[in-house]
C-alpha cells in the first residue's frame, strides 16, 4: 500500500490539505481496480453462500431403495422408516461428496480397485451379440478335450500283504505271477479294499494304492497279469480287463457349456485388447525400473 | 471378480424371489406341508443301473456330516464368509480361502458330506452384517462384526447369551431369511451331488443347550425332499419334540435321522436315564428315540466322547482327546456319567434287561464340526483350527508360547482362557460307512443300519462281523467278506442267541496308506452280569508278529515311538492290516452284551506338537505330545433268549 506516498505530483502535497488528497486518490485508476476486485470477490462469496451445492435424490433413487428394503423385510416401510431410509441415503451422499471435495478418493486402494473393476467390466462388454452355432461348433472342435469325462478302468488284482514280513510278499507275488502266466488263476491274501474294480477312476486308485498301481491300471495291456506292483499295503498282480478312454460328449450335449466358455474367452480377449491399447496411450514410470 | 459378483447378485435376487414365492405360496398351507425340490441334476445316472464302483461286499466311503458355513451365526461372527457351495467344493479337493487369510486344501478328498448349519438364526448374520441392510442399524449389530479376535469372542458371547435368554430380535429369524438360507443349502447340496463320485446330504444342526448343557444334534435328510424349514431349538429345546416332528415329516414321506454330538459337553444329560422332562423312560420313548437317532458322533474337534478315564479306569487308552468343558464357554463339566457313549451303551443294555427297552442302541460316526466351511480337515500335521479367525494361528490355539516367547517358562495353563480351551481340541472326526456305492440311497441306508465307523482322522478301514458258521478258512479266502455277510451280521447289527453255540467275530483293520501303521486291534465288550453292566477291553490282534497274552488280553509293546525333533515315527513298526477271528473267552449265552472294535495306530505327533515344531519351540508342557490315532466300529449287540 504505497499509493499515497508515491503520488506523482509531490509538490502539491503541502498546499492541497487532507480533502484534496482524498479527492485525488479517488481519481486514481489503481484504486478503482482494487475496490472493484474486492467487490467482485465479495459478490462471488455472497453468491456462493446463497447458492449452496445441491444434493438431489431422484424419485427413481428412492424407489430403488424402498424396493431393496422391501426385498429384505417383505413389507413396505412406514413413514418413519421411509424417512430413515432417505436420511441414510442423503447422509451417505453428503459424506461421499465432502470426501471427494477433500480429495479422499485419490490414492484410495479400494476406490481405485473398484474403478478398475468397473472399467475392466465395461471393456469386456460384448453387447447382446450371440455366437452362431457354427462359431460354437468351431470352438467345440478346438477345445473338446476339456469336456471329456475321465478315463475308467475295470480290473482285478491279487494282493500280497506286506505283513507277511521281509521279502515274503514280493516272493509270493513273483511265484503267483509265474503260475498265472502258466494259466493258473493266482491267489493271494484277502483285502479290505475291493479285489475287483468296475469303471474305477484312476485318480481314486492312485489315492488308495499309489502312482505305480494307477499307472499300471492305465497303461497295462488288456487281459494280462502284470506285476508285482508295490503299494502302501504290499504287492499286487494286476489284470486290466477293460478300459474306457476319455469319452468326449457330442457337441449337442455340451452346447451351453461351450457357449459360456466361448463368451468368457471373448470377454477376456476384449479386455486384453483394451489393456494393450491403454498401455500405448500412457507413459508408465515405475520407480527403479528404466522405461 | 466382477462377473462373479454380478452373478452372485443375480443369484441372490433369484433366491430372494424364490423365497418370496415360497412365502406367498406357503401362506395358505399348513406347517407340515412338504416342499418337493424340483431341481434335477443332469449328472444323475439312470436308477436301474449300478454306479461305477458298485460292490455287494460294500466299499468304505469317508465323509463329514458336521460342517458349518457362513450361514451359521457363530461362523459368520468368526469371519467365515464361505458358502455351502464352497464347502462342497473344498470336500471335493478344491482350495478355499480361510478367514485367517491363508488358503487351505484337503489332500485326500471326501466321498460324502453334509453341510449342517445351526438352524437357530440361520442365515441372519450375513444380513445383520450388511451395512445396507436395515437389520444392520439395530443396536445389537454394533460391534458384532470385528476382525479382532477379542471382539469376535465378545460378539459370540453376546449372541449365545441372547440366544439362551431369547433376547435376540425376532427379525433375526424372519421367515424370508430362513427360507433364503434353507434354499441355498438345498441348492448347494443338489448342485454338488454327483452319484458315483461324491454324495451330498441336505442337513442342519438342531442347537439345543438347556443351561448351556449340550444337546446338539445334526439332522440329515435322505433325499431332496425336506420340510419347508428346519425344526429348531427355538421351538423346543427338548429333543423328544424334535423326534416327534421327524416322525411327522416321515409320515409325509420326508426321511431323516438325527445324530447327537458332543455328549462330552452335556454335563451328564445327553444320555441321562430319564426323559428330558424328568419323566421315566418307557418303551414308546425308546422306540421314538431309536427310530430317529440310530447313530451318535463319537469324536470330533471338540473332543472324543467314547469314554472318560474315570468311567473306564481299566482302559489304558481311554484318555484320548478328552475335553472336560461346556461347549462354547469356559465352564468345567462335572458329570461324566451321561456324557460318554460307552456308559450309555451299558445303560442301554441294562435297561433292555430290566425294563425291556433300550434307548441307547447307537452306531458310531465321527465328523469335524468345522466352522470354516471346510469338511474333513481332521489332520494333525495340517490342523488350522475350527473357529475361523478365533483359532487361526498357533498362538491363538495355545500350541506355542504366548507373546512370541521361545520357552514355556512361567507359563500357567488356564482352561478359562480361549487358548486354554482351544488347546484341548483335537484334529479329529471322520465318518466311515460300508455301502454298495457312492450314492445318497446307498450311504443313507448304511447310516440307517449302523454299518458305520468313526475315525480320529486317518482313513482307517475297519470291518466287524459276528456269526456262528463262518468257514474255518475265513481269513485266508479271497471271498472272506462275502462269507462273513452270508454267515454273520455286520457292525450295527443284532446277533441272536443260538442254543449251545458260541459266536465268532471277524475283526479287521486296514491302515490309511497316507497315515501311520497299525499297532493293535481291540474288542470293547459291555455286558450285564447279575443286574450290573460291566465293560472290558480285549486286545485281539497284535502287530509285528507279537504274541497276544491271553491271560491279560494285552499285546506286548511293539516299541514304536516318535522322534520329537521331527515328528518322524519309528521305522518298521506296526502293520498294514490287523485281522483275526476272535472268540470271546468270557462269553455266556445268557448275558446280554455289546461288542465294538477299536483299532489303534502307532503313536504320532499331536497337532499342537506339529505347530510347536514349525515354530521352533518345545510343545506345550500341559499337552500330550503324541496321540494314538484310532478307528471305532459300530457295535454288534448280542441278544440272549428271553
Amino acid at each position: 500500500m504505497t499509493v499515497l506516498s508515491d503520488a506523482p505530483d509531490g509538490s502539491r502535497i503541502g498546499a492541497g490539505g487532507a480533502m484534496g488528497r482524498l479527492r485525488r486518490a479517488a481519481r486514481e485508476p489503481l484504486l478503482h481496480f482494487i475496490v472493484l476486485g474486492a467487490l467482485i470477490f465479495a459478490g462471488i462469496m455472497g453468491v456462493k453462500f446463497l447458492q449452496k451445492p445441491t444434493v438431489s435424490i431422484a424419485a427413481q433413487d428412492i424407489n430403488q431403495l424402498v424396493e431393496y428394503w422391501q426385498l429384505q423385510t417383505q413389507r413396505a416401510p412406514n413413514k418413519q422408516e421411509l424417512a430413515a431410509i432417505i436420511q441414510g441415503r442423503v447422509d451417505e451422499e453428503l459424506l461421499a461428496r465432502e470426501a471427494q471435495r477433500l480429495g479422499m478418493d485419490k490414492d484410495d486402494l479400494i476406490i481405485r480397485r473398484r474403478l478398475a473393476q468397473k472399467m475392466s467390466f465395461a471393456s469386456e462388454d460384448l453387447g447382446d451379440a450371440q455366437p452362431s452355432t457354427a462359431t460354437l461348433r468351431a470352438e467345440y472342435d478346438r477345445t473338446k478335450a476339456r469336456y471329456a469325462a475321465p478315463a475308467r478302468v475295470t480290473l482285478r488284482h491279487v494282493f500280497f500283504s506286506a505283513d507277511r514280513g521281509g521279502d515274503a510278499a514280493h516272493a509270493a507275488a513273483v511265484a503267483a505271477l509265474a503260475k498265472a502266466q502258466a494259466g493258473v488263476d493266482p491267489a493271494g491274501d484277502p483285502s479290505l479294499l475291493p479285489l475287483t474294480y468296475a469303471d474305477a477312476d484312476p485318480e481314486a486308485l492312485a489315492r488308495d494304492y499309489g502312482p505305480d498301481f494307477a499307472k499300471t491300471a492305465t497303461t497295462a495291456p488288456l487281459d494280462h497279469w502284470i506285476g508285482p506292483v508295490q503299494s502302501p499295503f504290499g504287492y499286487h498282480l494286476i489284470r486290466v480287463e477293460g478300459r474306457a478312454q476319455q469319452i468326449t460328449p457330442p457337441f449337442e450335449d455340451v452346447q451351453d457349456q461351450v457357449r459360456e466358455n466361448y463368451l468368457a474367452e471373448q470377454r477376456q480377449a476384449k479386455n486384453e485388447a483394451f489393456l494393450r491399447k491403454l498401455r500405448q496411450q500412457y507413459r508408465v514410470n515405475v520407480a527403479g525400473v528404466s522405461p | 471378480m466382477k462377473r462373479s459378483e454380478l452373478l452372485g447378485r443375480v443369484c441372490g435376487a433369484v433366491a430372494v424371489g424364490a423365497a418370496l414365492s415360497l412365502l406367498l405360496g406357503g401362506a395358505g398351507s399348513s406347517a407340515t406341508d412338504i416342499k418337493l425340490a424340483t431341481a434335477t441334476s443332469a449328472k444323475r445316472a439312470p436308477p436301474s443301473k449300478h454306479l461305477p464302483g458298485y460292490s455287494t461286499d460294500r466299499n468304505a466311503y469317508f465323509g463329514d456330516l458336521h460342517v458349518h458355513t457362513k450361514l451359521s451365526f457363530d461362523a459368520y461372527i468368526f469371519n467365515v464368509r464361505a458358502s455351502p457351495d464352497d464347502a462342497y467344493h473344498y470336500a471335493k479337493g478344491e482350495p478355499l480361502g480361510h478367514a485367517g487369510g491363508f488358503d487351505v486344501r484337503l489332500p485326500t478328498p471326501l466321498d460324502f458330506t453334509a453341510v449342517t448349519d445351526h438352524s437357530e438364526y440361520i442365515g441372519a448374520l450375513q444380513h445383520v452384517g450388511d451395512p445396507k441392510d436395515p437389520l444392520h442399524s439395530l443396536p445389537i449389530a454394533q460391534g458384532l462384526f470385528s476382525k479382532d479376535p477379542k471382539d469376535i469372542q465378545k460378539a459370540f458371547n453376546t449372541l449365545v447369551e441372547g440366544y439362551e435368554h431369547n433376547t435376540l430380535p425376532a427379525a433375526f429369524r424372519a421367515k424370508p431369511i430362513i427360507a433364503e438360507a434353507w434354499k441355498e443349502i438345498q441348492d448347494a447340496a443338489e448342485r454338488n451331488n454327483d452319484p458315483g463320485r461324491f454324495t451330498t446330504f441336505v442337513g442342519y444342526e438342531y442347537t439345543s443347550a438347556p443351561d448351556g448343557r449340550n444337546l446338539h444334534r445334526n439332522v440329515i435328510f435322505k433325499g431332496a425332499k425336506v420340510p419347508d424349514a428346519p425344526y429348531t431349538a427355538l421351538e423346543s429345546n427338548d429333543p423328544e419334540n424334535l423326534w416327534r416332528t421327524m416322525d411327522g415329516w416321515r409320515s409325509h414321506g420326508v426321511e431323516a435321522l438325527a445324530i447327537p454330538h458332543n455328549a462330552n459337553g452335556s454335563d451328564g444329560i445327553m444320555f441321562e436315564n430319564t426323559k428330558r422332562n424328568g419323566q421315566p423312560m418307557d418303551k414308546a420313548y425308546a422306540e421314538l428315540r431309536m427310530r430317529n437317532e440310530p447313530l451318535t458322533e463319537i469324536t470330533q474337534t471338540k473332543g472324543t466322547s467314547e469314554t472318560h478315564p474315570s468311567l473306564s479306569p481299566n482302559d489304558e487308552w481311554a484318555n484320548f482327546e478328552i475335553m472336560e468343558s461346556y461347549i462354547g464357554r469356559a465352564k468345567p463339566v462335572t458329570h461324566f456319567d451321561g456324557s460318554y457313549v460307552r456308559k450309555a451303551l451299558k445303560d442301554g443294555i441294562l435297561m433292555q434287561e430290566t425294563k425291556g427297552f433300550n434307548p441307547f442302541k447307537l452306531g458310531f460316526i465321527g465328523s469335524t464340526d468345522t466352522h470354516n466351511a471346510t469338511p474333513g480337515p481332521a489332520m494333525e500335521k495340517y490342523y488350522y483350527g475350527k473357529v475361523g479367525k478365533l483359532d487361526a494361528t498357533p498362538a491363538q490355539r495355545g500350541s506355542v508360547p504366548p507373546k512370541g516367547a521361545k520357552t514355556w517358562e512361567g507359563y500357567k495353563p488356564d482352561p478359562m482362557t480361549s487358548e486354554g480351551r482351544f488347546q484341548q481340541w483335537g484334529a479329529s472326526g471322520i465318518a466311515g460307512v460300508w455301502a454298495e456305492e457312492n450314492s445318497r440311497d446307498s450311504i443313507y441306508a448304511a447310516l440307517r443300519r449302523k454299518e458305520t465307523f468313526a475315525t480320529s482322522g486317518p482313513r482307517i478301514r475297519v470291518r466287524f462281523f459276528a456269526g456262528y458258521d463262518f468257514p474255518s478258512d475265513l481269513l485266508k479266502r479271497p471271498d472272506s467278506i462275502a462269507q462273513a455277510y452270508a454267515h454273520g451280521v455286520p457292525m450295527g447289527g443284532d446277533l441272536l442267541a443260538a442254543k449251545g453255540r458260541t459266536p465268532k467275530f471277524l475283526v479287521w483293520g486296514l491302515r490309511d496308506p497316507q497315515a501311520g501303521f497299525l499297532q493293535r486291534i481291540q474288542v470293547v465288550k459291555g455286558w450285564v452280569e447279575n443286574g450290573v453292566a460291566k465293560e472290558r477291553v480285549f486286545d485281539v490282534g497284535c502287530s509285528d508278529h507279537l504274541t497276544l497274552d491271553t491271560s491279560t488280553w494285552r499285546c506286548p509293546s511293539n516299541g514304536a515311538t516318535v522322534d520329537m525333533t521331527n515328528c518322524a515315527p519309528s521305522r518298521f513298526k506296526g502293520d498294514v492290516e490287523l485281522r483275526t477271528v476272535w472268540t470271546d473267552p468270557t462269553f455266556d449265552q445268557r448275558q446280554r452284551a455289546f461288542y465294538y472294535v477299536r483299532v489303534l495306530e502307532n503313536p504320532s505327533c499331536r497337532w499342537s506338537t506339529w505347530d510347536a515344531l514349525r515354530n521352533g519351540t518345545p510343545p506345550a508342557p500341559n499337552l500330550q505330545p503324541t496321540i494314538m490315532e484310532r478307528a471305532w466300529s459300530s457295535p454288534i449287540w448280542y441278544e440272549p433268549k428271553t
